[in-house]
């Protein structure tokens, strides 16, 4: 059967279909990745001595780049930035996902009056890929934004509370 | 007009129906599309959808033009060279096989020399549309073999058009050496201005055309594509060549993989229409006559297609089980065969040549596909191990050519 050596991708056009991609897995099996003009991509698993394959799954274009991005490691990233605080001398950096109910989600950063509330100053927001560095007072929120912030850790409990928390009924506390 | 839509309507959704019922048990919907036309036409009992064939020509010529556009459109030089000379040779020899088996089979009738000619296409060349649907469903993508299937069918289908302009002096009645050699000048001309058309100003038809609005875009290859096939038929030459030069001289532009998109909800639909007013003409009364030959000729095309997957296997380096995939999943025939079958009645020719493509091509349509699902069993049957020698280093020569 047809064996490319160990991690390198045999790349062949398919006419009238697409493409073929062919790669090895350590444990000698082989997988073959056929993407259509169409974006629909089939997947084929075989094992090492198989020449009929194990398994065949079929993805639609955005499946497949979910799937890529998994195997990439590239999806999970964004669950371990939530997580991250750095904390240096007292100064905490931190990064707040807005969800669609959250408090601040079409208010601008002058009406939530952010800084003289909480103490806490919005760095940056990372919207669609494109960052937005230093936010004008002007600057709305949108469900999905994630704030950079910047402040003392003991003020970020009152940030939450006032900007990220779901708008049911929260007072400014 | 409200009688004229009633009956359009009820053209389609028969044909729409019969083919869903067709792709309900696995098989392609060409012969479905055909049968409906058959079974509602004028020529059997019960329910007439439509009393005159003529009634659909426009929508059915249309349905041929796209058909032949879109293949031009997909045609790419580029995949026939990445094959190398060797899937040349294959596709050629593979072609030599069938086409001359057909033409052999096609002088045997006695029918006389344009039957011939347009019997040894539709019984040579093999149904893109079936082969290419088999090999995604059946999931056999990953086979090695199946990229040589697929550089197979391409050199089939550029085998098609060059055939096309080889056909008219035939089609287009010629009268004498002279006449016929004019005749063939004339299509090949064309050919030739739009292939170079193709390589010289598809910058600037794409230009003329393209541009960013999806709509717009239809509009315009619609009416180039029309227009050419029209401006060929004047010309004498077919409005299938006419229609593929287009396709060519597209798929050369930037905007040629968007138009890829756009055509196929349009070729679809209208192709249906082509397909079911070609079953319109058939009297199911004169298939009976044409039993024996269909009989014969479909008999001859397993054995021509089992000896092409044995020469086509032996020429890559590929296996029994490679061979039987190769000889079964081009069996199916379609779409070319009833072009050429609906060029010839144009032209006049034998009155038999309709119903003996109708039929072969419903056997065959039909047929190819459940061979194709049992091809390894088949192959264990029909063709002796020892045809296929190990190659010598223990691997296909496929893995040497991989570029790593």
């Amino acid at each position: 059967m047809n064996q490319p050596p160990l991690s390198s991708v045999s790349d062949q056009a398919l006419p009238g279909i697409g493409h073929r991609y062919e790669l090895r897995s350590v444990d000698g099996g082989r997988v073959v990745v056929v993407i259509h003009h169409s974006g629909r991509r089939d997947l084929y698993a075989f094992t090492p001595t198989g020449e009929e394959p194990d398994a065949v799954v079929t993805f639609t274009d955005s499946q497949a780049r979910t799937l890529g991005a998994i195997l990439g490691g590239a999806y999970f990233k964004p669950a371990v930035v939530e997580e991250i605080e750095a904390v240096i001398g007292g100064l905490l950096i931190d990064w707040i996902k807005l969800e669609p109910q959250a408090r601040g989600v079409g208010k601008t950063i002058a009406e939530l009056e952010i800084r003289q509330t909480t103490g806490i100053t919005v760095v940056a927001i990372l919207r669609d890929h494109t960052p937005v560095i230093s936010p004008q007072p002007e600057e709305r929120f949108q469900a999905g934004d994630q704030l950079v912030v910047i402040g003392r850790q003991e003020d970020l409990p009152r940030f939450e509370r006032h900007v990220a928390r779901a708008d049911q009924g929260v007072s400014d506390g | 007009m409200g009688d004229a839509l009633v009956a359009i309507g009820g053209a389609f959704l028969a044909a729409g129906i019969f083919g869903r019922f067709g792709r309900r048990v696995g098989l392609p919907t060409i012969p479905f599309f055909m049968a409906a036309g058959i079974l509602f036409g004028p020529n059997t009992p019960g329910l007439t959808v439509i009393e005159h064939p003529e009634d659909l020509e426009l929508l059915a010529t249309l349905g041929l033009i796209l058909l032949l556009f879109h293949l031009g459109l997909e045609f790419s030089l580029g995949d026939l060279v990445d094959g190398g000379s060797k899937l040349l040779l294959t596709g050629v020899t593979c072609l030599a096989l069938t086409v001359g088996g057909g033409l052999l089979f096609g002088f045997g009738l006695g029918w006389g020399t344009p039957e011939a000619l347009v019997i040894a296409g539709a019984v040579g060349i093999s149904s893109s549309a079936i082969v290419t649907k088999l090999l995604v469903e059946l999931k056999r993508l990953a086979n090695p073999e199946s990229r040589l299937i697929l550089g197979i069918v391409v050199v089939e289908d550029i085998f098609l058009a060059l055939y096309l302009a080889l056909l008219q002096p035939v089609l287009g009645d010629a009268e004498g050496l002279g006449d016929s050699v004019l005749q063939f000048s004339k299509a090949f001309g064309f050919l030739l201005a739009l292939a170079a058309t193709a390589r010289w100003g598809a910058r600037f038809v794409g230009k003329m055309i393209d541009t960013p609005d999806d709509e717009l875009l239809t509009v315009c290859f619609v009416g180039l594509a029309v227009l050419g096939a029209g401006a060929a038929e004047e010309l004498g030459v077919s409005e299938a060549i006419g229609a593929f030069g287009v396709g060519l001289v597209l798929a050369e532009s930037p905007a040629a993989e968007r138009i890829e998109h756009l055509v196929l909800p349009l070729r679809d639909a209208f192709a249906a229409a082509f397909f079911f007013a070609f079953g319109l003409t058939i009297d199911p009364g004169d298939v009976g006559h044409v039993a024996v030959p269909v009989a014969v000729a479909v008999a001859l095309t397993l054995v021509l297609n089992l000896l092409k997957g044995v020469v086509a296997a032996r020429l890559n380096g590929f296996r029994r089980n490679a061979a039987a995939n190769i000889a079964f999943t081009t069996v199916g025939r379609g779409e070319f065969s009833l072009v050429l079958a609906t060029l010839a009645a144009t032209a006049g020719l034998d009155a038999r040549v309709g119903p003996f493509i109708a039929l072969y091509v419903l056997v065959l349509a039909v047929a190819g596909p459940i061979l194709t699902t049992q091809s390894r069993r088949l192959g264990r049957w029909v063709m002796p191990e020892r045809l296929f020698p190990p190659p010598a280093n223990g691997q296909t020569p496929e893995v040497a050519t991989t570029p790593a």
